[in-house]
């Protein structure tokens, strides 16, 4: 089938853009929404509007009914769009929305331009080897020949800068009652500075699994999940979590010590809560 | 003015053309000749109409091209997908640019009125030559023809803030404000069709 022929403006769309990663859920691209102008004829220097945006494409699931793939699909992406919606409101650093189309099961978000904290932290870059099976011709890893140097040149900033980054932007999503349902070091993304008198920035990604909720519970079970994640991808983490801690607690104030102590309990009995009785 | 060619759609619709008047003189009687346009009869109606046929937004509740483009983007998406909640595709950017569902409240903040002075006109059609659009937007609007680029210093922030309800202030530094404000703004347009 040929898909520039016969399907959708959104299919037409995808079909252009660069398969960057392949999910069970989603497939991710990397396209372009506005194009540049035909008239006048471009000068040479780039259209502003036209930057490049991520498109999380949530494909149709074969093995489900088609009426209960729809609605699922829509409900999902509708979800992540407003989680996204809630943290802007919030001044929540997260991706913008730049489209949104329920039908087709696509949220095209802003390109952040940075790497992900997993491999500014020697952690290595997630799923490589995954896009290169599925799709032999897709681009070649860039990160290779850069391994070698310190992945935080250009970032004009420490390790220990990241985590209290980190803690303060998780504190204010919680702040707004947002709880991100997925957080890892994978699921947070460094941008480099805009100017030389700027500074780095953290900036939360993937809110496919986040939901609100008040509950003291619920951010402590957050932040035992980013807990676990730093334990199992980053050695001798203990340290880089506590400093994550401390600038949480410092943003959120008299809400931290309910929270503390939730987060205790958790540790020791785990995510779940005992089901019995 | 500058035009775009959507390729993903088809080519009824595949080309943007926008345009931004400042010193716009005539708003008052543009107004009252789109309401005349729209209720004329007959070949003499049609012709009326087909020499309008442009969206006309208050340029100063624009932030940016690019809260614009997603504007345009959603209408021409709903109009490719028989989705249109307006009559014509035109009208749907006043329709995507509110963040309400009140259609005649879209136009009265949106649209043109006695009091615009910086008018920003929209054409979604075939592709054609630009510089035929641009005489027929130029026949209709007395105004300077500027750069979009312009845009910048023409937004009421403040009125978009209210139309938002974006009610405290987001960052400490008012130009990350600014920032962030556009951010919310071009954001909420693009999920329009997401009932928050």
């Amino acid at each position: 089938m040929n898909p520039e022929s016969s399907s959708t403006p959104t299919q037409r769309l995808i079909s252009r853009a660069t398969l960057v990663s392949q999910g069970a859920e989603a497939a991710i691209y990397k396209g372009e929404l506005h194009p540049p102008p035909i008239y006048p004829v471009p000068s040479g220097n780039r259209d502003h509007d036209s930057e490049p945006v991520l498109i999380k494409y949530r494909f149709h699931k074969q093995y489900r009914h088609p009426t209960l793939d729809a609605s699922l699909t829509k409900s999902r992406v509708a979800g992540e769009a407003r989680a996204i919606g809630r943290c802007l409101r919030a001044g929540v650093n997260v991706p913008g929305i730049r489209m949104v189309d329920l039908q087709e099961g696509v949220l095209a978000i802003e390109w952040i331009n940075g790497k992900s904290v997993r491999f500014l932290l020697g952690g290595g870059a997630e799923g490589e080897e995954e896009v290169d099976e599925v799709h032999g011709d897709v681009v070649e890893s860039e990160e290779t020949d850069e391994a070698e140097e310190d992945p935080l040149k250009g970032y004009n900033i420490t390790q220990d800068d990241i985590m209290q980054l980190i803690g303060t932007e998780i504190a204010k999503m919680h702040e707004a009652d947002i709880i991100h349902g997925d957080l890892t070091t994978s699921n947070m993304m460094l941008r480099p500075p805009s100017a030389p008198d700027k500074s780095s920035e953290l900036v939360l990604i993937d809110f496919g699994l986040a939901y609100t909720s008040t509950l003291v519970e619920d951010k402590a079970v957050d932040l035992y999940v980013l807990e676990r994640a730093f334990a199992s991808t980053h050695p001798a983490s203990e340290p880089l979590f506590a400093s994550v801690l401390k600038a949480y607690e410092r943003q959120a104030g008299k809400d931290w010590k309910a929270i503390s102590r939730r987060l205790d309990d958790v540790r020791l009995r785990g995510r779940k809560r005992s089901m019995v009785g | 003015m500058e035009s775009f060619h959507y390729s993903q759609f088809s080519q009824e619709y595949s080309n943007v053309h926008i345009a931004l008047f400042t010193n716009v003189t005539n708003a008052t009687e543009l107004r009252n000749r789109l309401v005349q346009a729209s209720t004329m009869s007959g070949p003499e109606g049609d012709a009326e109409r087909q020499a309008v046929d442009f969206a006309f937004i208050d340029a100063t509740l624009i932030c940016s091209t690019l809260h614009l483009k997603s504007a345009i983007l959603n209408s021409v998406l709903a109009q490719a997908q028989g989705a249109l909640r307006t009559k014509t595709v035109h009208s749907e950017i006043l329709w995507n640019l509110n963040p309400t569902n009140n259609i005649s409240e879209a136009i009265r903040r949106y649209g043109v009125s006695s009091s615009t002075t910086s008018l920003l006109v929209v054409r979604i059609g075939r592709p054609g030559d630009p510089a035929t659009v641009q005489m027929q937007m130029s026949a209709v609007v007395s105004g300077d023809l500027s750069p979009t680029s312009r845009l910048a210093g023409i937004t009421d922030w403040a009125r978009v803030k209210k139309y938002y309800k974006i009610l405290q202030q987001i960052d400490a530094d008012p130009q990350k404000d600014i920032q962030r404000v556009h951010e919310i703004v071009v954001s909420s347009v693009s999920m329009k069709s997401v009932i928050v």
